[in-house]
C-alpha cells in the first residue's frame, strides 16, 4: 500500500514544483544574476561584476538616504504600531461594552488597499496642512510623519486583532493566582500576561516589521518621494531607479537584491528572537 | 489568629443568577474544613469569595476579626492552590514558588531559605530548575501546594486540588496534604465533590447542595447522625438504602411496615412519632447495618432476592431490588454468598434513620 502511494509521489508534486520553479526560482535566480550585468533588456545584458553594487552604494546618494529613511521609518512604525495595538487590545479584553463594535471598526482600514488609502490621507493631511500655508511635501520631516500615520491607522486595527486573540488565550486561573501572589496589575501584565502572548507578539512584530520595510504603495501616493527624494523609502527608490533612469536597470536590480537580503536577515533574527522567548506550555 | 466567619453571604453573578442565598458558616483557627457537594452547588463561588476572587454581592465575611469584603486577595494573607494547579508556565518551578515571596519584597535570602524549605518538605528539590511543563501531575500539585507554603499565609484554599490525578496519587497526596495541615498548624478550607476525601481529611465538613448548607459537622457525625436524606445518601459508599414505609402504632410500640414486613422501633423514638402515626415516612439503613440471617422467625427481617454478588475482598456488596427500589448490603466475605438467590436480612434497629417523605429530614435515629 505504502509502496503503490510512493510510486506516485512525482505525479503529486510535479505540478507544484513545476509552478513553483517558473512563477518562483527561475525569476529569484534571474534577478540576481542581472544584478551582476548591464541590461536594458533581458536578451541583452553583458557581465560586469560588483559594478553596479559599487554605483549603487556610491555614485547615488539616493540609495543610502532611503535606506536610513525606511530604518527610521521601520523603527518608529514598528514601536508605535504594537504599543498602540497592545494597548487598545488590553482596553477591549477588559470586558467593556460594545467590544465587538470596535475590534470590526478598528479592523476595517486593513481591508482598504494601500494606494486609496495613501490618496485619501494626502487629501486629508494637504486640507489641514492647507490652513497654515503649505503641504506634506514641504518638509520630508511632514512626509515622514505623514508615513508613519497612515501605516499606523492602517495596521493597528489588525495587529490589535492578532493579540486579542492571544490574550483571550490566557488563563484566568494564572492571573488570579498572581493576584493573590501579591503582584500589583502591572507586575501581572509584565509577568504574566506579556510572556504568556508572547507567541502573538512574534507574529505582530514579523507583520510590522516586514510591511514598514516593504512600504510602497502608501509610500507613493501619499508623498511620492517629495520633497526631492527625500521622503522616498527603499522599494520606492528601486522603482524609480529601475524605470526612471535610463542605464541604471542593472543598478535597480542590485538595489532589489541588497533589499531582499536586509528584509530576510531582519525577519530571520527577529524571529529567533522572540521565538526564544515564547512559552510552550 | 484565622478563624474565617460568613455571615448572611449572599451571591449574585453578574448574569443575575443567584447562586447562594444566605450563607453561614463559622470556621475556627487551624480547623481543615471541607466544602463537599454535587457539581454545581456552589463550592468554588464560596472558596473564591473567601479568596477575593469574587465579589460578595451582600453579608459580612470575616478572616480573624477583621472584615474583609472589601480587602483585595493580596492583603487576606491567604493563599490558593487550583484545580489546574495555575503554576506559572514560564517561569521555572524555584521562580514560581518565589514570585509571591518577591512581590512581596522579601530579601533574597530569605526567600532562598523558604523556597529550599518548602521544596524539601514536598520532595522537590530536584526539579527546583525545571519549568513546569517538564514535570508530571503529582510534581505539579507538589509545587503548587509549594508555592502556597513559601508565604506562610494563616489560610489555605484548596479547590479540587486532587482531581486530575490517578487514583493511587490522590490517595498518596490526601495524607501528604493532612500531614502538611498537621506541620503548618493553620488553617485550611478544602473544596472537593469525592467524599473519600472529604471523610478521610476534614476536622468538619460542610455538605451543600444549590448554595445551601445541609450540614456543618464532623464526619463521625455526619455518617452516624445525617440531618437529612441528602445528607444521608451523600455521605457515605455504597449509599444508605432508603424505603417507602408506614408508622403504625400498638399500644404503647411504634412500627415501620412496608410490604408484608414490620420493624419494631425501640421506644425512645416514641416521642419523635407522635405525630406521624399512620403516615408514609422515609427509613434509611446503611449497607453494612443489614446482615444476612438464616432463622426463620427473626424478628426486624426481610427477604431480598440479590441479583447480583460483588466481592471486594474483606466485603461482598449484594445488590438486590425491594418495592422497586434498589437496596444494596455489605456484608463480611465470609458469608458464602452467591448471586441469584434469596436472603433473609436483618436489620440492625439502632442504626436506622427515619426521614420525613415530604421535607425529607430527619424525624429520629
Ligand atoms: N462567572 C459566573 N457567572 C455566572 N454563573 C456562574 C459563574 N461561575 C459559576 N457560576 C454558576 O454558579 C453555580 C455554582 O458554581 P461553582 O463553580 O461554585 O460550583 P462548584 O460547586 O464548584 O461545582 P464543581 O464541583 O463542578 O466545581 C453554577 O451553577 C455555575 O453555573
Ligand atoms: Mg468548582
Amino acid at each position: 500500500m505504502e509502496k503503490n502511494i510512493k510510486k506516485y509521489f512525482p505525479a503529486f508534486v510535479l505540478p507544484t514544483f513545476i509552478s513553483f520553479t517558473v512563477v518562483f526560482l527561475i525569476p529569484f535566480f534571474m534577478g540576481i544574476y542581472l544584478s551582476f550585468t548591464e541590461f536594458t533588456t533581458v536578451e541583452s545584458a553583458t557581465w560586469i561584476g560588483f559594478e553596479n553594487y559599487i554605483r549603487a552604494f556610491t555614485k547615488d546618494e539616493n540609495f543610502l538616504n532611503a535606506l536610513w529613511f525606511t530604518i527610521k521609518f521601520t523603527v518608529v512604525s514598528v514601536i508605535t504600531i504594537n504599543i498602540f495595538a497592545f494597548s487598545l487590545a488590553l482596553l477591549l479584553t477588559k470586558a467593556l461594552k460594545g467590544t465587538t463594535f470596535f475590534r470590526t471598526v478598528f479592523f476595517m482600514p486593513n481591508l482598504i488597499g494601500g494606494i486609496v488609502l495613501g490618496y485619501i490621507w494626502n487629501l486629508l493631511i494637504n486640507a489641514i496642512l492647507g490652513v497654515f500655508g503649505f503641504d506634506i511635501t514641504y518638509d520630508a520631516d511632514y512626509g515622514f510623519w505623514g508615513l508613519v500615520f497612515l501605516l499606523n491607522w492602517q495596521l493597528i486595527g489588525y495587529m490589535m486583532v492578532i493579540y486579542i486573540a492571544g490574550l483571550q488565550n490566557v488563563p484566568r486561573d494564572l492571573k488570579e493566582a498572581a493576584k493573590i501572589d501579591g503582584a500589583s496589575s502591572f507586575s501581572i501584565l509584565r509577568n504574566i500576561t506579556i510572556p504568556m502572548v508572547m507567541p502573538s507578539v512574534t507574529i505582530c512584530l514579523f507583520l510590522t516589521l516586514t510591511n514598514s520595510f516593504k512600504l510602497f504603495d502608501q509610500n507613493l501616493a501619499l508623498t511620492g518621494g517629495a520633497p526631492a527624494r527625500e521622503t522616498s523609502m527603499l522599494a520606492l527608490d528601486i522603482y524609480n531607479t529601475f524605470y526612471g533612469r535610463i542605464g541604471w536597470q542593472g543598478v535597480g536590480q542590485a538595489k532589489a537584491v541588497v533589499f531582499f537580503l536586509i528584509v530576510a536577515i531582519i525577519a530571520f533574527v527577529q524571529l529567533k528572537i522572540t521565538g526564544r522567548k515564547e512559552v510552550e506550555s | 489568629m484565622a478563624s474565617i466567619t460568613l455571615n448572611n453571604i449572599k451571591k449574585t453573578y453578574e448574569d443575575g443568577v443567584t447562586v447562594i442565598e444566605n450563607l453561614n458558616l463559622e470556621i475556627k483557627d487551624k480547623e481543615f474544613i471541607i466544602l463537599v457537594g454535587p457539581s454545581g452547588c456552589g463550592k468554588s463561588t464560596t472558596l473564591r469569595m473567601i479568596a477575593g476572587l469574587e465579589e460578595i454581592s451582600d453579608g459580612e465575611l470575616k478572616i480573624g476579626d477583621k472584615i474583609v469584603n472589601n480587602v483585595s486577595p493580596k492583603d487576606r494573607d491567604i493563599a490558593m492552590v487550583f484545580q489546574s494547579y495555575a503554576l506559572y508556565p514560564h517561569m521555572s518551578v524555584y521562580k514560581n514558588m518565589a514570585f509571591g515571596l518577591k512581590n512581596r519584597k522579601v530579601p533574597k535570602e530569605e526567600i532562598d531559605k523558604k523556597v529550599m524549605a518548602a521544596a524539601k518538605m514536598l520532595d522537590i528539590e530536584s526539579y527546583l530548575n525545571r519549568k513546569p511543563r517538564a514535570l508530571s501531575g503529582g510534581q505539579r500539585q507538589r509545587v503548587a501546594l509549594g508555592r502556597a507554603m513559601v508565604r506562610e499565609p494563616s489560610v489555605f484554599l484548596l479547590d479540587e486540588p486532587l482531581s486530575n490525578l490517578d487514583a493511587k496519587l490522590r490517595t498518596e497526596m490526601r495524607s501528604r496534604i493532612s500531614m502538611l495541615h498537621k506541620q503548618l498548624g493553620t488553617t485550611f478550607v478544602y473544596v472537593t465533590h469525592d467524599q473519600t476525601e472529604a471523610m478521610t481529611m476534614g476536622d468538619r465538613i460542610v455538605v451543600m447542595k444549590d448554595g445551601v448548607v445541609q450540614q456543618f459537622d464532623t464526619p463521625q457525625m455526619l455518617y452516624n447522625h445525617p440531618k437529612n436524606m441528602f445528607v444521608a445518601g451523600f455521605i457515605g459508599s455504597p449509599q444508605m438504602n432508603f424505603i417507602d414505609c408506614m408508622v403504625k402504632r400498638k399500644g404503647e410500640n411504634y412500627f415501620l411496615s412496608f410490604g408484608n414486613y414490620e420493624i419494631v422501633l425501640p421506644n425512645r423514638m416514641n416521642d419523635y412519632l407522635v405525630m406521624y402515626d399512620n403516615k408514609e415516612v422515609v427509613f434509611g439503613v446503611r449497607p453494612e447495618d443489614l446482615s444476612i440471617v438464616k432463622g426463620k422467625d427473626e424478628v426486624n427481617s426481610f427477604d431480598l432476592y440479590v441479583d447480583i454478588a460483588e466481592m471486594t475482598g474483606a466485603d461482598y456488596y449484594l445488590y438486590g431490588t425491594f418495592n422497586d427500589k434498589k437496596i444494596i448490603a455489605n456484608v463480611p466475605s465470609n458469608n458464602n454468598i452467591k448471586s441469584d438467590k434469596k436472603y433473609k436480612f436483618k436489620i440492625d434497629i439502632d442504626r436506622i434513620h427515619i426521614f420525613d417523605k415530604i421535607n425529607e429530614r430527619l424525624i429520629c435515629d
